[in-house]
């Protein structure tokens, strides 16, 4: 029986490849196909090893003819790779189409109270201004909130702040002025300090009054410290906490703690209908707080400012009842997802 | 204070509307509360701060709108004023008697008036006192409130047939009983002063006058009293009384001891201009106590610098002179001389605020602080804080901010607590000693099922100190598209949370079992060190409450931790090489904690064991009824080599026979 010579089924192996790969119509079955022909088994690969079978003298010219028989089935290959592969990834994309406008997944995100929101922002702003941030505590000695604050004894200002007495001596503080004691008795000027917190008077609960709300309180001793660096600083505060180009209102005010002693409104073109709008007490420390602290008041000087936190959101946002801030409505507070300031 | 504009104009020509004197005052430091027009007369509201009594006349206020207007300019009645009314003379014969046995009485005279009509006061005078919030009553008692108004100085009139002419001002007697006008029978007390005949007490002093020596439509004659008493006396009596009046609110604020009688005078000739026929004594004048005049010295330098103003020296001398004050000397320093009505006024710094308020604070520049600069910043347990609260958030707990002031709750704490001796409300009856009530008046509020809630606060226990707690209920996340199973909050979604919170700060946790706490489900509860608790809210306590029933709080007390230092923390070289992982599934008793087998665990295994974790826990079908199946996945790693399988079998394999150790039987 006549031996098939190797050199003869070359054409035929390679017009095999070529309906293989040229009918492939995935590229699972291209690999297959590559497989059958160009793998280690496969069919141009065992060519190669009939090499033995052919005449001495034809060998060089039949390993060209199987390299040439594989490199083009190789190239058709690689070839029709690339198509199959783009088809199937264009397919593959289209199949993954999503609707975008379909909800995002849910998240349990938390969120931050509107007055710690508020109160970060002070403390961010007062903090720049390169005042430390301290605490005091919120039952406090009625040394601290009245006589240390230059209370004379008996005196009508303490009607103006109706007080929560646990005992003669302990109460609810009625404001965070009362830490400037606390201060002065352990530390000596130079001094820039200011602190948030809760105050509490003995009042009827209504939209505008409430027994608890938060306050600010903000000082500095200095030497030359004056009714100037009292005004600027509260033009940068108020600047920085509200935008805009802010202008600051003295006005005479009483309190027992400052000397002079003002009240203060800010206004801007852009902000409050370009209105005055109140917003605390200040003044300088009065001589009598410093000497009874043994702070000599011909060398220093010192201001003091104060002013309710709620009162930020509320001229911000247009919250109109204050007792809202402590209520816990979730309908109320997630409108602050977004910073208000 | 509420005055017609029609009343300042007879003391001040001024061409300022009644708006602008309201600007001006309030500029000056009489805050303008609100103008209303009454019978066609502008009527302003003034607020008067506690340290002004001088301002709760109409003199007064005239007095700041000349300080600061120079083209107002005093009419002669003002200037009369001024002069004390010294121009009215007066002759007539005072029969009384004054005696005063008080230190609480500084000044007490007396002016007698007869022969009149107590009629109606002029329709003029009659319209000013309903503007001013007054009621007309009688002649004697309309001129007696016209003539406060106008001066400040609180005046009474007694009738005489019913009083006498002996008249003392001493102490009440303990338990002493007098009947004001207002019909009020009040029992007195030995620290409050009272005016008095011979034999009873017929007036609070500064504050009220007895019924039974009230002037009627029928008094002929009547003593007309002036006074000036201790303030502080005025409002302990008024405070313990209950009474509050326009005299008190004078007295208390402080009224000017040298405009006594000026008020008297100023009476006499307004009751001569109502009845030419009436007879007025002389004033009887007793003065025991008048204040001691202060000399202060002004150094314009040092006010200009801490006003930040540049006034003139002229300018300064005149807006005090303009107030009343004296100055002496040529600056360097001047020597400044209150009124007596500026009782408020006792140093430099006192000066410094008159001269910038009239003045003006407009002109006040802005200036940032220069000088030397401290370190400033939000730092230490404060920081720490802030800290707590973001991780709080990220961890999706919703921030709530709850009244340290409430009533009790069921989920108070144990322990003493203290609230206010003068609550005013049962809402405000004690200081909260956890948070966990807060946190539960929050969720019930916003619908009980789905809360995730976070505070940081002060506790009170009796002493105060700062607290975190969490409440969780319901599903961990909200249902998704194609979610089914909602994983709902439990013991351990709160556990993870404190374990997270305190690493922050660098707390380990230790959880241990309890029962202690009967706000607590008995058997989901522990004690978290000595500082927290954590467990799920009793069922039948939150059914009473309207709480989810699965309802998890925790609660942490943070003083201690935040003063405490936290261990450095040092980074550690970590392996480059793979790890391995392996699982052991055990049978074990219930009774036996997971903790135990945990420790069983990390022994045998050493410093290998990077990760544990369990994957499992069963109890029910096939498991035996006191046991649980515990699944436990495992990383291996080494520090310096790659674990071969057989290496990581013999850990696993050592582990097992430790856990065996403990009793649990491997599956």
């Amino acid at each position: 029986m006549p031996q098939s010579v190797p050199v003869e089924l070359i054409p035929g192996i390679q017009a095999a490849a070529t309906a293989a790969i040229d009918g492939a119509t995935s590229v699972a079955d291209l690999r297959l196909a590559e497989a059958r022909f160009l793998g280690k088994n496969g069919e141009i690969t065992g060519l190669m090893k009939q090499m033995g079978a052919v005449a001495k003298e034809d060998r060089p010219a039949f390993g060209a003819a199987v390299n040439e028989a594989k490199a083009a089935i190789t190239a058709r290959y690689e070839a029709r790779l690339a198509v199959l592969t783009k088809a199937e990834m264009s397919a593959r994309l289209e199949a993954d189409k999503i609707d975008v406008t379909m909800p995002g997944r849910p998240v349990r995100a938390g969120t931050m109270h509107i007055l710690e929101q508020t109160t970060r922002k002070i403390k961010r702003v007062l903090a720049g201004l390169g005042f430390e941030y301290q605490e005091g505590p919120e039952l406090e000695q009625f040394r601290y909130n009245f006589d240390a604050l230059n209370y004379p004894p008996d005196h009508p200002a303490m009607d103006d702040q109706d007080t929560f007495f646990i005992n003669d001596d302990l109460l609810l503080r009625t404001q965070c002025t009362a830490l400037q004691g606390r201060i002065f008795k352990t530390r000596k000027p130079p001094l820039r300090v200011f602190t948030v917190g809760r105050t509490f008077r003995n009042e009827a609960v209504d939209r505008t009054h409430n027994h608890t709300f938060h306050q600010v309180d903000c000082f500095m001793i200095d030497e030359h410290v004056s009714m100037a660096h009292l005004k600027g600083t509260l033009g940068a505060f108020a600047q920085a906490m509200f935008g805009g180009d802010v202008k600051v209102r003295f006005r005479p005010d009483f309190f027992p703690f400052v000397e002079p002693g003002v009240d203060y409104a800010i206004s801007s073109p852009k902000l409050f209908g370009g209105k005055w709008v109140e917003l605390g007490g200040a003044g300088l420390i009065h001589p009598n707080i410093l000497e009874q602290h043994g702070i000599d008041t011909r060398r220093y000087s010192g201001f003091a400012f104060g002013l309710g936190v709620e009162r930020i959101p509320m001229m911000a946002t247009g919250v109109d009842d204050l007792r809202l801030f402590m209520e816990n409505d979730s309908r109320f507070l997630n409108q602050f997802r977004r910073e208000i300031l | 204070m509420k005055f017609a504009v029609s009343m300042l104009r007879d003391h001040v020509d001024t061409r300022l509307t009644a708006d602008e004197i309201g600007d001006l005052l309030t500029m000056a430091g009489f805050e303008l509360e609100g103008i209303e027009e009454v019978d066609g007369d502008p009527v302003l509201d003034i607020k008067v701060v506690s340290n002004r009594g001088d301002g709760l006349s109409v003199v007064g206020l005239t007095r700041e709108i000349l300080a600061k207007d120079p083209e107002s300019r005093p009419t002669d009645l003002y200037v009369r004023a001024t002069r004390r009314f010294e121009d009215v003379s007066l002759a007539g014969e005072n029969p009384a008697t004054i005696t005063i046995d008080s230190s609480h009485c500084n000044r007490f005279a007396l002016m007698a008036v007869s022969n009149i009509q107590n009629g109606e006061a002029s329709p003029t005078i009659r319209r000013r006192l309903e503007q001013a919030g007054m009621r007309s009553i009688s002649l004697l008692v309309d001129l007696t409130n016209y003539v406060m108004l106008e001066l400040g100085q609180p005046l009474h009139a007694f009738d005489v047939d019913k009083l006498g002419n002996a008249v003392v001002v001493r102490q009440a007697r303990e338990a002493e009983k007098l009947v004001t006008l207002n019909g009020i029978e009040n029992e007195l007390q030995s620290n409050q002063l009272v005016i008095a005949s011979p034999d009873r007490a017929v007036g609070v002093a500064g504050v009220m006058g007895g019924l039974d020596t009230e002037v009627s439509a029928s008094t002929t004659h009547a003593l007309i009293e002036s006074a000036h008493f201790l303030n502080t006396s005025v409002r302990k009596t008024r405070k313990q009384l209950g009474l509050n009046t326009e005299a008190s609110y004078r007295f208390e604020r402080s009224v000017d001891p040298d405009g006594v009688t000026a008020a008297l005078r100023r009476f006499a000739e307004l009751l001569l201009e109502h009845q030419p026929e009436a007879v007025i004594s002389t004033i009887l004048d007793d003065y025991p106590r008048p204040p001691k005049e202060i000399e202060i010295d002004l150094d314009l330098e040092r006010a200009n610098r801490l006003l930040g103003l540049q006034i003139p020296a002229a300018s300064a001398v005149r807006y005090l002179t303009s107030l009343g004050f004296r100055v002496a000397g040529h600056g360097d320093p001047f020597l400044i001389v209150p009124p007596s009505w500026r009782t408020d006024i006792r140093r430099e710094e006192d000066l410094v605020e008159e001269l910038g308020r009239v003045h003006g604070y407009e002109l006040i520049p802005d200036l940032l602080p220069e000088g030397q600069t401290v370190p400033g910043g939000v730092n230490g347990a404060f920081y720490l804080l802030d800290r707590i609260t973001d991780r709080l958030l990220a961890l999706g707990y919703h921030q709530a901010l709850s009244h340290s002031l409430r009533g009790v709750h069921a989920l108070d704490a144990v322990g003493e607590r203290v609230g206010p001796r003068n609550p005013g409300s049962p809402d405000t009856a004690f200081l909260r000693n956890s948070l966990i009530p807060g946190l539960s008046d929050a969720a019930q509020r916003n619908g009980s099922k789905d809360q995730f809630w976070f505070e940081i606060g002060k506790v009170f226990s009796p002493n105060e100190g700062r607290s975190v707690a969490i409440l969780a209920s319901g599903a961990l996340l909200p249902p998704g598209v194609n979610e089914k199973a909602e994983t709902p909050a439990d013991f351990y979604a709160v556990k993870a949370a404190v374990e997270d919170v305190l690493a922050a700060i660098g707390i380990a946790t230790d959880f241990q079992s309890t029962d202690e706490d009967a706000r607590l489900h008995p058997f989901r509860q522990a004690k978290i060190g000595d500082y927290g608790v954590i467990g799920e809210i009793h069922p039948s306590l939150a059914a009473d409450l309207g709480l989810a029933d699965r309802t998890i709080v925790a609660e942490v007390n943070l003083e201690s931790l935040l003063q405490q230092d936290s261990p450095e923390l040092k980074v550690k070289s970590f392996s480059r090489h793979p790890a391995v992982r392996r699982d052991v599934a055990v049978l074990v008793n219930q009774s036996v904690p997971f903790a135990e087998l945990e420790t069983a665990i990390r022994t045998a295994a050493g410093p290998v064991l990077e990760r544990l974790w369990v994957f499992d826990d069963f109890r029910g079908p096939g498991i035996p009824e006191d046991s649980h199946s515990v699944g436990i996945g495992m990383i291996f790693r080494k520090p310096d080599s790659t674990f071969t399988d057989e290496e990581a079998n013999q850990v696993r394999d050592e582990i097992a026979a430790a856990l065996q150790s403990v009793g649990a039987t491997l599956r």
